[in-house]
């Protein structure tokens, strides 16, 4: 195509001119550097949210199924048979959670426990337990919320424990929670030896919990409330994503800034080149042909400068990944150095968008070239 | 394109002038001219009387303040910019002064620029560009850039640029003004005969009689419009 003909010999031969040169320049490397820092921001974003996300799932049940309109579910509903038969459900764990008392010596708080089949033990998380001091070792007294019938009236159910361990608190939870063998927690909510408050699933492909909690809905009808990992989280995972955007937009800003240099360098060409555009339109080019020529000067300059971009900042994630070079201290992050984690989507999001800017701010002065009177340049030139 | 017979070019009552109020100047009042095929025809005058203005508006680069053009049938005023571009491109050949070649490109590449804006592939272009470079002599300098050729060589390549597409008509502005008598001989000479083998008829703007009296008919510009003779 003729406009990409020229404009690659305008770009060529900008080398030996210091006007189009200088702007063509700072127009490719703000461009470059910008699309880059673009890249390893997102690449260190992905980095971290990949880690706070697999957490999440590790410490989070996929799905968490409850009793809708109940308070618990029992054998005779058959629900785990239903649930484990459902496509994408890969396990079904009973539990059974509630609320009591902890206490110690004069000393008591409230607290949130769930009891599941394979918990050893009663472990605390350390939200729990540092109020009133409660360390590992120490046996405690259970005050259940739930009371059971005696000859004396309705009194509370009560259980002592030893405390097996206290836990960091979980990622992204709203509230701490303890965790104890199954059957004791039954006994505690009195919900019978084959009670449950609910169901908690994990799925073969946890990426997409919105579709198997739509099945797990489709299968067990409205008796039951679903709720997805993230929706159980939703607090975190909303931060991690208005995160993302705004560090996007925040950082998409030196590409704008960059590009603004592209409008400038399809200026200068158009100026110094108007009479070549004159010479165009009498040799046939039509004035958006005439433009075209400017505004693939510009663009070109976006794309090669998106391009070097792109290449820069996945070459430099990668490497920060790899030899570990940002360290961190583990204690506070979980992990010794920052994680890079370059995303394809993101990468092709980045070019599309730089690119795409690139054009708009190109297209500009390409108009104005398009409207200027053949006869005036020619006079000029 | 037009019956047989019928003007190439037809211009009547062109008036063109400059500025508004008391400062407008007139260039010409009434102009009125038909070129046919095969017409080779020149017009003079002094410098500033607006020669190269009428070009201008014979080829669809300017509009008229009265009057009207018409090119191979079609009036320039009833176009839309896309289609006077169009339309020139396929009907007006133009010869600079200056040779206005561009000048990254080579000389192939500035006489298969007209082909390359038509749509042809590059390697056609290059092709067709090539045979014309060798009718006006410069094969050897196909990749020669213009700051490289001489005064005539440059305007060689600019009279096969304009040439290449073969024009219905060609406008030559003062095409040897630039040049020294010797090479101006050379160029007019082989201006006039390229364009009496690819093109419909010329029309060549000179201020010199010299050059006038080389074409077939020869028409003077003044204020009111053209009149025959130098």
């Amino acid at each position: 195509m003729i406009s990409f003909f020229l404009a690659k010999k305008y770009l060529l031969a900008s080398r030996r001119d210091a006007q189009v040169g200088v702007v063509a320049l700072a127009a490719f490397l703000g461009l470059t550097l910008g699309v880059a820092a673009l890249v390893v921001s997102l690449a260190l974003l992905s980095g971290f949210q990949t880690n706070i996300k697999s957490r999440l799932l590790a410490e989070t049940p996929h799905l968490l199924v409850t009793p809708a309109g109940r308070g618990e579910f029992h054998d005779v509903d058959r629900i785990a048979g239903k649930l484990a038969a459902v496509p994408g459900v890969a396990s079904v764990s009973p539990v059974a959670k509630g609320r009591v008392w902890v206490s110690l010596g004069s000393q008591a708080m409230p607290a949130i426990v769930v009891g599941r089949e394979k918990q050893k033990g009663l472990v605390l998380d350390v939200a729990q337990a540092r109020p009133i001091g409660l360390v590992a070792g120490e046996t405690v007294t259970l005050v259940s919320s739930r009371s059971r019938l005696s000859p004396l009236g309705p009194v509370p159910i009560v259980a002592t424990m030893k405390i097996a361990g206290v836990v960091p608190s979980a990622t992204g939870r709203k509230a701490a929670e303890a965790s104890m063998p199954l059957e004791e927690a039954r006994r505690l909510f009195a919900l019978g030896p084959d009670g449950a408050t609910g169901y908690e699933l994990r799925l073969t492909d946890p990426g997409r919990p919105d579709k198997a909690a739509a099945a797990v809905s489709a299968a067990l009808g409205p008796s039951v409330a679903v709720a997805t990992w993230e929706e159980q989280n939703r607090a975190l995972v909303l931060a991690l994503r208005i995160e993302r955007t705004v560090l996007f937009a925040a950082v998409f800003l030196i590409v704008i800034v960059a590009g603004l240099n592209l409008a400038a360098t399809s200026a200068v060409l158009a100026a110094t080149r108007a009479g070549d555009a004159a010479v165009l339109s009498v040799l046939g080019a039509s004035p958006r042909a005439v433009g075209r020529v400017f505004l693939a000067a510009g663009a070109g300059v976006g794309a090669a400068g998106t391009l070097g971009g792109l290449a820069l900042g996945v070459g430099v994630a990668v490497l920060l990944e790899r030899a570990g070079l940002v360290p961190l201290p583990a204690q506070l992050y979980g992990m010794a150095h920052a994680p890079f984690r370059v995303e394809a989507l993101d990468v092709l999001a980045v070019g599309v968008l730089s690119i795409l800017w690139s054009v708009l701010a190109a297209s500009i002065p390409a108009r104005t070239a398009a409207r200027l009177s053949p006869v005036e340049a020619l006079r000029g030139a | 394109m037009v019956p047989d017979g019928a003007p190439l070019l037809a211009a009547a009552g062109l008036a063109k002038g400059f500025g508004s109020g008391a400062g407008r100047v007139d260039v010409f009042r009434n102009v009125s001219l038909e070129v046919r095929a095969g017409d080779l025809l020149a017009i003079t005058g002094p410098s500033g009387c607006g020669k190269s203005t009428l070009l201008h508006l014979f080829a669809g680069l300017d509009t008229p303040d009265a009057g009207a053009v018409r090119v191979d049938g079609t009036d320039w005023s009833s176009l839309s910019p896309e289609a006077r571009a169009a339309l020139r491109g396929t009907t007006i050949g133009f010869v600079f002064q200056f040779h206005h070649l561009l000048p990254e490109l080579t000389a192939e590449e500035n006489v298969a620029l007209p082909l390359f804006l038509a749509g042809r592939s590059e390697a056609d272009g290059r092709k067709e560009a090539r045979e014309v470079l060798d009718r006006v002599g410069l094969s050897a300098r196909a990749s020669a850039l213009p700051r490289t050729l001489s005064g005539g060589e440059r305007q060689r390549v600019a009279i096969a640029r304009a040439v290449v597409r073969r024009p219905r008509i060609l406008l030559c502005d003062e095409p040897t003004g630039s040049l020294d008598a010797a090479h101006a001989a050379a160029v007019f000479d082989l201006l006039t005969t390229v364009a009496k083998e690819r093109a419909g008829a010329a029309i060549v703007v000179t201020h010199d009689p010299e050059w006038a009296r080389r074409c077939a008919s020869i028409k003077s510009l003044g204020g009111e419009g053209l009149s025959d003779g130098a």
